[in-house]
């Protein structure tokens, strides 16, 4: 517990409005998360990185910047965090996953577009966000079109780098990407006055892989029948991977995986049934679907999502001697990231339907934030094809706002006791 | 169910008494700071009432420094 209060005003946030999210967090997290039961003692690192979320995560960055270094945010799984650490710079996610920061977004933002971008834009036009004042500059891409027009609003307030992101998958775009990459280290270097080589770029690629590779060990322990963890804390771990101090969050994770290794000897089936999530990111302190799921018979074991696999899934290579090798290795590896801004998107209903076997999954709940076009349009083709497999679905379009849990709820129950 | 709660001035000193509990087996879970207790956000220890001596003499015998301990019911 510590007094932030001076940082904050440093950081010229607004305290009175802040102040009214820290209240709110001990208890919604301690409503949410404390009361699971058996809980894996290694979740107390995560418990600790969002009781600090706006405190000590937020005094390292500060620390780095008055020795010279850089920091800078992000929102979005195709931005190449390599580059970031290979420029010696921290990449933090940004705030857009709570409801407080809405009301402030819709002063600038239409009232009908997805929660997440109003969202990140209200928690920075409020002042209300640490991250958002901490970072040097903001780093956007072109995954929708409210995020697209949103970053000309964000950039009256601070620097924004906007990535255009390619909406095919053909060669010309995976060179079109190749190019934004390299545009990408261009405006690094200038940020930070650090040279990308190929040394500091292989490290960067290293750290990043290695941070995958922890994620995937949780994943594919939640494989088991039972998972040894909760969904609510499994997607606590991937929401805190965007936030925090890269090797920190590696040893962690690996060691809450050391402990589950452990329990899976001992754990006997529960007769829960055994859901995947497919949809839009669940940005912290977003938990509603996965506590409104979990109050019910029912473990999630998957997330294909931004802030599930798709965030993991795939290695970027470290074979290659010069630069262009590796951003054409970076390249390669986020363009095969299948996110819904691209047309054609079959690779995604592959990776639903190889899920669904590889985590032995009952059921699939469909996760759409509201106004998110491109993963609503999809939801057809991915419907049609869970249909043909006999895999049964939900799909649940919701915001960030409570009214509609009661609903949801009930939805759920339906759904859990059809299949 | 009364809950029980360690509060300190800093995060680096909850975080050097969880690994002294670490060392002890001695079972905490760290939470957010509830409200009642504090305005500050940060860490507090989450303890149980049966340990809470063993607790207070691990404290004695070490720099760790708090602010109390605190119930709630």
């Amino acid at each position: 517990m510590g007094d932030y209060k001076k940082m904050w005003q440093d950081l010229n946030m607004d305290i009175e409005k802040h102040d009214i999210l820290c209240a709110a967090l001990p208890e919604q997290f301690g409503d949410i998360y404390l009361t699971q039961k058996n809980r894996p003692d290694a979740m107390n690192y995560f418990n600790y990185v969002v009781a600090e979320i706006h405190g000590a995560r937020i005094m390292e960055l500060e620390k780095y910047k008055k020795e010279g270094g850089s920091v800078v945010g992000t929102f979005c799984v195709f931005v190449p965090d390599e580059v970031i650490l290979a420029t010696k710079a921290i990449g933090v996610g940004l705030c857009s996953g709570s409801q407080f920061w809405i009301e402030d977004g819709e002063k600038v933002l239409p009232r009908n577009i997805c929660p997440l971008v109003k969202a990140f834009a209200g928690a920075k036009i409020g002042l209300t966000c640490p991250y958002f004042q901490s970072c040097d500059m903001i780093v956007g891409e072109t995954t929708c079109d409210a995020k697209k027009k949103a970053w000309e609003i964000m950039d009256e307030y601070m620097p924004v780098h906007v990535m255009e992101l390619p909406q095919m998958k053909r060669e010309k775009n995976i060179k079109e990407w190749e190019d934004e990459i390299k545009i990408f280290i261009n405006r690094m270097e200038e940020l930070t006055g650090n040279k990308v080589t190929v040394e500091s770029l292989k490290k960067g690629i290293d750290v990043c892989n290695r941070k995958r590779r922890a994620l995937k060990r949780l994943y594919d322990l939640r494989k088991n029948i039972p998972s040894p963890i909760s969904g609510l804390d499994a997607l606590l771990v991937s929401q805190v991977a965007f936030s925090d101090d890269p090797e920190r969050f590696i040893e962690k994770t690996e060691e809450l995986c050391d402990e589950l290794e452990e329990r899976v000897k001992e754990l006997k089936p529960n007769g829960k049934k055994r859901i995947m999530v497919t949809g839009t990111p669940m940005a912290l302190p977003n938990w509603k679907l996965h506590s409104i799921v979990e109050g019910l018979n029912a473990e999630i074991v998957v997330e294909e999502t931004c802030t599930g696999t798709r965030y993991f899934e795939n290695e970027v290579s470290i074979e290659g001697d010069t630069i262009d090798e590796l951003v054409r290795n970076m390249a390669e590896r986020y363009m095969d990231i299948n996110c819904a801004c691209f047309t054609p998107n079959e690779g995604r209903t592959e990776d639903i339907v190889k899920y669904a076997e590889e985590y032995n999954i009952d059921g699939v709940i469909y996760y759409n934030l509201s106004f998110c076009h491109t993963y609503a349009i999809e939801y057809e083709k991915i419907e049609k094809v869970l249909k043909e497999k006999d895999i049964p679905l939900l799909k649940i379009e919701t915001d960030y706002s409570e009214e509609d849990t009661g609903q949801i709820k009930t939805r759920v129950e339906a759904f859990l006791e059809m299949i | 169910m009364a809950k029980h709660y360690i509060l300190f001035p800093n995060y680096s000193q909850g975080l050097k008494l969880e690994s002294l509990l670490k060392q002890k087996d001695i079972k905490y879970v760290i939470s957010p700071t509830p409200r009642q207790l504090s305005s500050s956000c940060g860490i507090s220890i989450m303890y149980n009432k049966e340990d809470e001596n063993a607790i207070k003499n691990i404290i004695i015998g070490s720099s760790v420094k708090i602010n109390g301990f605190f119930t709630i019911d």
